[in-house]
């Protein structure tokens, strides 16, 4: 890729507390790019995502961000379906209308572009039809929809998605990363997935940063999800295969 | 006293227990959703109690209006809340329990040397004798709450944001900790003005019934903030009737109405 990266982590160490978790990272995101980041639990991939989402400051090095005019990139981010507190039984619009939020000042009304901007996010990703329904009674596919249609509403350079796939059914599943897909593919966005599903990512991102031991790897996908790597990272056999075109990344069986 | 003869004796003898009752509860109402839906709702017990160690401590060093004291002490436990509870080395509820008892505990050492006087103010706000209300009370109460209240209504979409979703918030530019330390700022000097009008049992009581009802009886966000209020400022008229017609404490019996406002909700529900 010969284009200037929109997000560009430059030596970045990062950290809480008295704490580093992850070192002299060096990272670069280009328009168009779909980048999974993957590495086992605790090993630091939220660190790295509250970096890029630009919540969280580098200890050392410098992250600079320039989208293609010039400005910094508006990120869509979608969270862990469980990590929003749901007491209040907001819809389906209210929460794809807090896309709009920072785009609207105080006391003002929403527009009828800003209307039309989360009607157009909701259909995108087939929910328009649910716009009256509470949000917390949709399942979890619905809500993964509908946090991808609010941060689509946000009219973002990257679309940024942590675990998004997490506790759901194989049709759910494949639901969501097909949308993902088409955002990517059809629409041009900047996708950047957060996943401990090695499956997930194989099959659908153009490029891995895996996080391990405080640092991260990037390259491409069968580079870094070699059975080698993925046996001695999660220390145990991983067997890494094509099924139909499909990458499968499955843990070996147990000969005894 | 018949029952006309209490409420007209309430209308004209004790106008001022009841408009400050029925704000400090409107106010105590809307902010209870925010307390409620962020399921912080042992902060406000703390708060409440600290803002009682606040006039405690006023009346003890002198010189200090009770409001004031109890507003600077309740701020600074949600400065020392904003940073310890981010802490993931000690539990937050242990945090808020060592909180609870140390504001009780100076309480009651503040109590024990102060003048018999100034005690009685606390004891009435313990016991939530609402019929000491003054117009100055009013007065303060009714600029605090219309200040907070505008704050609330003017933020409300950072507000609502921030309290379901603050990672997502930051994102978007709608600054997380700022909003979150605003809140627990603008319920710091709601619950500080309240308690010394209406008692610390009010207060916390009309942080959690009305809203609770509410979030029963609405079914959109908007709505739930409006009942809420509306639950907030209706039980004190009947609980200020209650007190005069059997001679209970005001603020407990205000309470006791707030439940009873509560229960045709969770009976439907059920």
């Amino acid at each position: 890729m010969t284009e200037t990266p929109i997000i560009e982590f430059q030596q970045v160490s990062l950290g809480y507390g008295g704490r580093t978790i992850v070192r002299d990272v060096s990272l670069s995101l280009f328009p168009n790019d779909f980048l999974g980041i993957v590495g086992p639990n605790g090993s630091g991939k939220t660190t790295v995502l509250r970096a890029l989402l630009g919540t969280l400051s580098p200890r050392k090095g410098e992250i600079r961000r320039a989208a293609a005019n010039g400005v910094p990139p508006t990120i869509g981010y979608v969270p862990q379906r469980d990590s929003l507190e749901l007491v209040l039984p907001l819809t389906v619009r209210d929460v794809v209308m807090m896309g709009r939020y920072a785009s609207v000042r105080p006391l003002r009304r929403f527009t009828a572009a800003d209307r039309r901007i989360a009607d157009e996010a909701m259909a995108h990703v087939d929910i328009g039809n649910l716009a009256g329904l509470s949000y917390r009674d949709l399942s979890g596919g619905q809500r993964q929809r509908t946090l991808i249609a609010r941060a689509l509403a946000a009219q973002p350079d990257i679309l940024v998605l942590d675990e998004p796939t997490n506790g759901m059914d194989l049709s759910s599943r494949t639901a969501i990363l097909e949308i993902i897909r088409h955002l990517h593919e059809h629409d041009g966005l900047t996708v950047v997935m957060v996943t401990h599903l090695l499956s997930d990512v194989a099959n659908y991102v153009n490029r891995i940063a895996l996080v391990e031991q405080g640092t991260v790897r990037l390259g491409a996908v069968d580079e870094i999800l070699s059975s080698d790597r993925l046996s001695a990272i999660y220390q145990m056999p991983v067997h890494v295969s094509e099924v139909h075109g499909v990458t499968v990344i499955v843990p070996e069986p147990d000969d005894e | 006293m018949s029952n006309v003869e209490i409420i007209t004796t309430i209308i004209q003898q004790f106008p001022y227990a009841l408009a400050g009752s029925m704000i400090a509860g409107l106010l105590c109402a809307f902010l209870g959703v925010y307390v409620v839906s962020k399921r912080v709702v042992f902060v406000s017990a703390t708060l409440t109690e600290v803002a009682v160690a606040g006039v405690a401590f006023a009346n003890l060093v002198g010189g200090l209006h009770p409001t004031v004291g109890s507003v600077l002490l309740t701020s600074l436990a949600v400065l020392l809340f904003a940073r310890l509870l981010r802490s993931t080395a000690v539990p937050s509820d242990a945090i808020l329990g060592i909180s609870y008892i140390v504001a009780l505990t100076i309480r009651i050492l503040m109590m024990q040397k102060t003048s018999g006087a100034e005690v009685a103010e606390v004891e009435s706000i313990l016991k939530g004798d609402m019929l000491l209300v003054t117009p100055a009370h009013v007065t303060i109460m009714a600029v605090t709450a219309a200040i907070i209240l505008l704050i609330h209504l003017v933020f409300f979409r950072q507000f609502l944001f921030v309290s379901m979703d603050a990672e997502t918030a930051r994102t978007q530019g709608i600054r997380s900790g700022l909003w979150e330390f605003v809140f627990y700022l603008t319920l710091a000097v709601a619950v500080s003005t309240a308690v010394r009008i209406v008692g610390d049992l009010f207060v916390f009581g009309f942080l959690v019934i009305p809203s609770t009802a509410a979030m029963l009886a609405a079914k959109r966000v908007g709505r739930i903030f409006l009942t809420a209020a509306v639950f907030g400022a209706l039980p004190p008229i009947l609980g200020l009737f209650l007190a005069f017609k059997f001679d209970f404490p005001a603020g407990p019996a205000t309470v006791a109405s707030a439940v009873v406002l509560l229960l045709p909700w969770v009976v439907q529900k059920r």
